[in-house]
């Protein structure tokens, strides 16, 4: 069997490592709604007519619940995760349908769909 | 005699309020010299004063009444108005003319040639001539005021009525003389007829006849006749005798008028001397007094007294010796320095002898003086009886000047009183405008009229309520055109006398305390904004703003605030105001968005905070998909519609 070039090996394998680890931060950073737009709270508060009717993923964490209501759902307020989309949180609503469990400080990326002016959540997923 | 200064106090002392009087402070002007002021103002107060100058219950002077008291006797002086003048004259007039010691020495030579000590047979008809032919003299003098004449022509026509009753007598002898005879020849005639029918009696018996048959009336016609002269006679004698005892207490009572006319005059030497006349001209059965003893009674108040000339002329003589005593009293106060004392001892002389030839002989200069001091003491208590106190000083002040002795301290403490409760009734009259009670505040105005009506501080009081009216009338529309302009502020800055001005109006006064309420606070809101941006926190000096906003938007004061503030917190206004047009155009989620990005420049707003967990609540329970009622959807036009089949 002929012995590879090592030249190519010292180029080669880094590169696939790099390529990997590209690969794998990409999946992981989109997760499921990979497919959708990031959020933009600064459009959103800007003129969140435009935004109306369209998906949005939002790499947020669980600042605090404003309120909950019985059988309707909750509203969360919700920080970006990346400080470069800003610092200040968003109101979010979760509808009780949704059933999952929110703590201050949790990660998530959430489908959010901007109904009228209401942010709604139609997925998550933790990260 | 009742004393001027008292009379003057009490006179002032009526000013004072009824719970003055109460305490006995009220005066009594019946003798007030001026009168007019009407009313009674007796007091025990006065009294006691002129009880401490004066023994009133020796002598005293009622001029309301024009009457005298003197030792218990009452002379009545006439009507006061009249005795006052009397005063005023005398005090002005010069001294008689005439000699006053020949006069008083003519009128002793009359007394004495009448007295008892020299009248007897002899003297009797000489001394009562020449003490008549006296008389004449007498009234040449002006002090006897031709009195004398009056005496000499009553002395004159007893005289003749003496001579009428001689001639009465005579007439009523020879009435007598007449009847008698008269009487004499009646029963000659009767005698005659009984011998005659005796003897036709005896003739007829002897001729067998009855004696009725032969009796006669030959010679009855005569005897009637004669009766019938005897009794006209008789009659004649019965009415002389009534003339003569008519004429006889003719002549009585017409002597004792005049002597009690005399006396009531204070014409006492007058009546002395015609005493004395009455005395020698009637007998000792006619010296009882029958004229005017009820009035004579009057002066000796003792229940069995029995009026006599003694006891008039003992009260004649009494009377001038007082006059003396008072002339001397006066005169010699006056040489003290005591004008006023002078005055007042010359005032009660004057009235119980002012026909003494000593009272009108009385040196005109110190009278001069004395009608001086009379005169202000007459202004005195007409501004007194005006309860003109403002000037009561100055008329104080000039009889002090003139009357060292005059108790003017009294009289100030009593206008010094007066002066108080008026003014204590207008303070009361304004605590009751002050508190709407409008009746009271009049009756309090009225009481302090009442007892000072010059008071000056009514006339700045009503001066104050016509101010008060017009200012009334101007601020009622310039409220209600500010109000409804909205410019609450300038009604806030000009609260005072919008307050004093509508304090009666029911309607607009409950508006005007609203208006100053909400000012008011926002006021507050402002100083305590003001003061937390000067420390450095703009944002909740903002949020405070917004609550004064929520009270008065309009307020010029608090917009001008908030422009000063506004530039500290630029984001934040930004977003509040951001926020409530968001949640006033029904879009509850976004408005809740932009009250969180100012809650996270403002963590500590409540502001912030109630608007975050009211919105949050209302979009946690509200379905997105269905959009609230009424909300509007500024982005629907921007989305483009689907196009349609």
């Amino acid at each position: 069997m002929a012995k590879p070039n090592p030249l190519l090996l010292a180029l080669g394998i880094p590169a696939a490592v790099l390529i990997f680890v590209a690969v794998v931060l990409a999946a992981r950073q989109g997760g499921k709604f990979s497919d959708l737009p990031p959020f933009s709270p600064e459009a959103y508060r800007k003129d969140w007519a435009t935004l109306q009717g369209n998906a949005y993923v939002f790499a947020g964490q669980v600042d605090r619940q404003l309120a909950y209501v019985e059988g309707s759902g909750r509203v969360l307020a919700v920080k970006p995760v990346d400080p470069a989309k800003g610092t200040g949180a968003v109101p979010v609503r979760v509808p009780a349908a949704l059933g999952a469990n929110f703590e201050s400080g949790q990660r998530y990326n959430f489908k959010l769909r901007v109904r009228r002016d209401i942010l709604e959540v139609e997925d998550l997923e933790t990260f | 005699m009742r004393p001027l200064a008292p009379l003057l106090v009490a006179a002032l002392a009526a000013l004072l309020p009824a719970e003055g009087r109460a305490q006995g402070a009220v005066g009594q002007p019946g003798a007030a010299v001026s009168g007019g002021g009407g009313g009674d103002y007796r007091s025990s107060t006065s009294e006691n004063m002129a009880d401490r100058l004066f023994d009133v219950n020796s002598d005293s002077i009622d001029m309301e009444n024009g009457s005298m008291q003197w030792k218990g006797k009452t002379f009545n002086l006439g009507n006061s108005r009249m005795m006052r003048a009397r005063f005023e004259r005398y005090l002005a007039a010069p001294p008689p003319a005439q000699e006053t010691a020949r006069y008083l020495a003519l009128l002793a030579r009359i007394e004495a040639l009448l007295s008892p000590a020299v009248i007897n047979e002899r003297t009797w008809a000489p001394n009562q001539q020449e003490a008549f032919n006296l008389l004449f003299e007498a009234a040449r003098y002006e002090q006897d005021g031709e009195n004398s004449l009056t005496l000499a022509s009553q002395i004159r026509k007893v005289w003749e009525q003496r001579v009428e009753f001689r001639n009465m007598g005579v007439n009523h002898n020879q009435l007598e003389a007449l009847r008698k005879k008269q009487e004499g020849v009646v029963v000659n005639r009767g005698e005659q007829m009984e011998i005659a029918n005796d003897q036709r009696a005896e003739q007829g018996d002897k001729k067998g006849k009855g004696g009725a048959l032969v009796k006669s009336t030959a010679g009855t016609t005569e005897l009637g006749f004669r009766v019938k002269e005897e009794q006209k006679t008789q009659a004649e004698i019965v009415a002389n005798q009534a003339r003569m005892t008519a004429l006889a207490l003719q002549a009585q009572v017409e002597f004792q008028s005049q002597i009690v006319q005399y006396l009531l005059a204070r014409r006492y030497r007058h009546c002395i001397m015609a005493c004395a006349f009455y005395r020698v001209m009637f007998k000792a059965q006619n010296q009882n007094v029958r004229v005017g003893a009820k009035e004579v009674k009057e002066f000796f108040p003792i229940s069995d007294y029995v009026p006599t000339l003694e006891s008039l002329d003992g009260l004649c003589r009494e009377a001038i010796n007082d006059i003396a005593i008072g002339m001397r009293t006066v005169d010699d106060l006056y040489r003290q320095g005591e004008v006023y004392g002078a005055f007042e001892r010359l005032q009660e002389t004057y009235f119980l002898g002012e026909n003494e030839p000593i009272v009108q002989g009385y040196d005109p200069a110190k009278k001069r003086v004395m009608l001086e001091l009379w005169r202000d003491l007459r202004e005195l208590q007409r501004v007194g009886d005006e309860r003109d106190l403002a000037n009561v000083d100055q008329y104080l002040n000039q009889v002090s000047a003139r009357a060292k002795d005059f108790p003017a301290a009294a009289v100030r403490s009593k206008v010094e009183a007066a002066r108080n409760a008026s003014n204590m009734q207008l303070l009361a009259a304004r605590q009751a405008v002050l508190a709407q009670d409008m009746p009271k505040a009049e009756a309090a105005v009225e009481r302090a009229a009442k007892i000072w009506p010059h008071n000056p501080a009514i006339r700045d009081f009503a001066n104050q309520a016509i101010a008060r009216q017009d200012v009334l009338a101007q601020k009622v529309p310039e409220f209600d055109q500010l109000l409804a302009d909205g410019k609450r502020r300038d009604i806030f800055n000009r609260r005072d006398e919008f307050a004093v001005a509508l304090i009666q109006d029911k309607d607009r006064l409950p508006k005007l305390k609203e208006v100053v309420t909400k000012v008011g606070e926002v006021e507050a809101i402002i100083l305590q904004a003001s003061s937390l941006a000067a420390q450095g926190n703009p944002y909740l000096a903002w949020d405070l703003l917004q609550r004064a906003r929520e009270i008065d938007a309009n307020d010029l004061v608090l917009a001008r605030t908030v422009a000063e503030v506004a530039p500290l917190v630029a984001d934040y206004a930004r977003f509040q105001a951001q926020a409530a047009k968001l949640e006033k155009d029904g879009n509850d989620a976004a408005a809740l968005g932009a009250w969180m990005a100012a809650q996270d420049l403002n963590p500590i707003s409540e502001i912030c905070g109630a608007a975050v967990k009211r919105l949050a609540a209302k979009v946690a329970g509200d379905a997105a998909a269905a959009p609230a009622a009424g909300a509007t959807d500024p982005g629907a036009l921007e989305v483009p519609e689907a196009p349609s089949r």
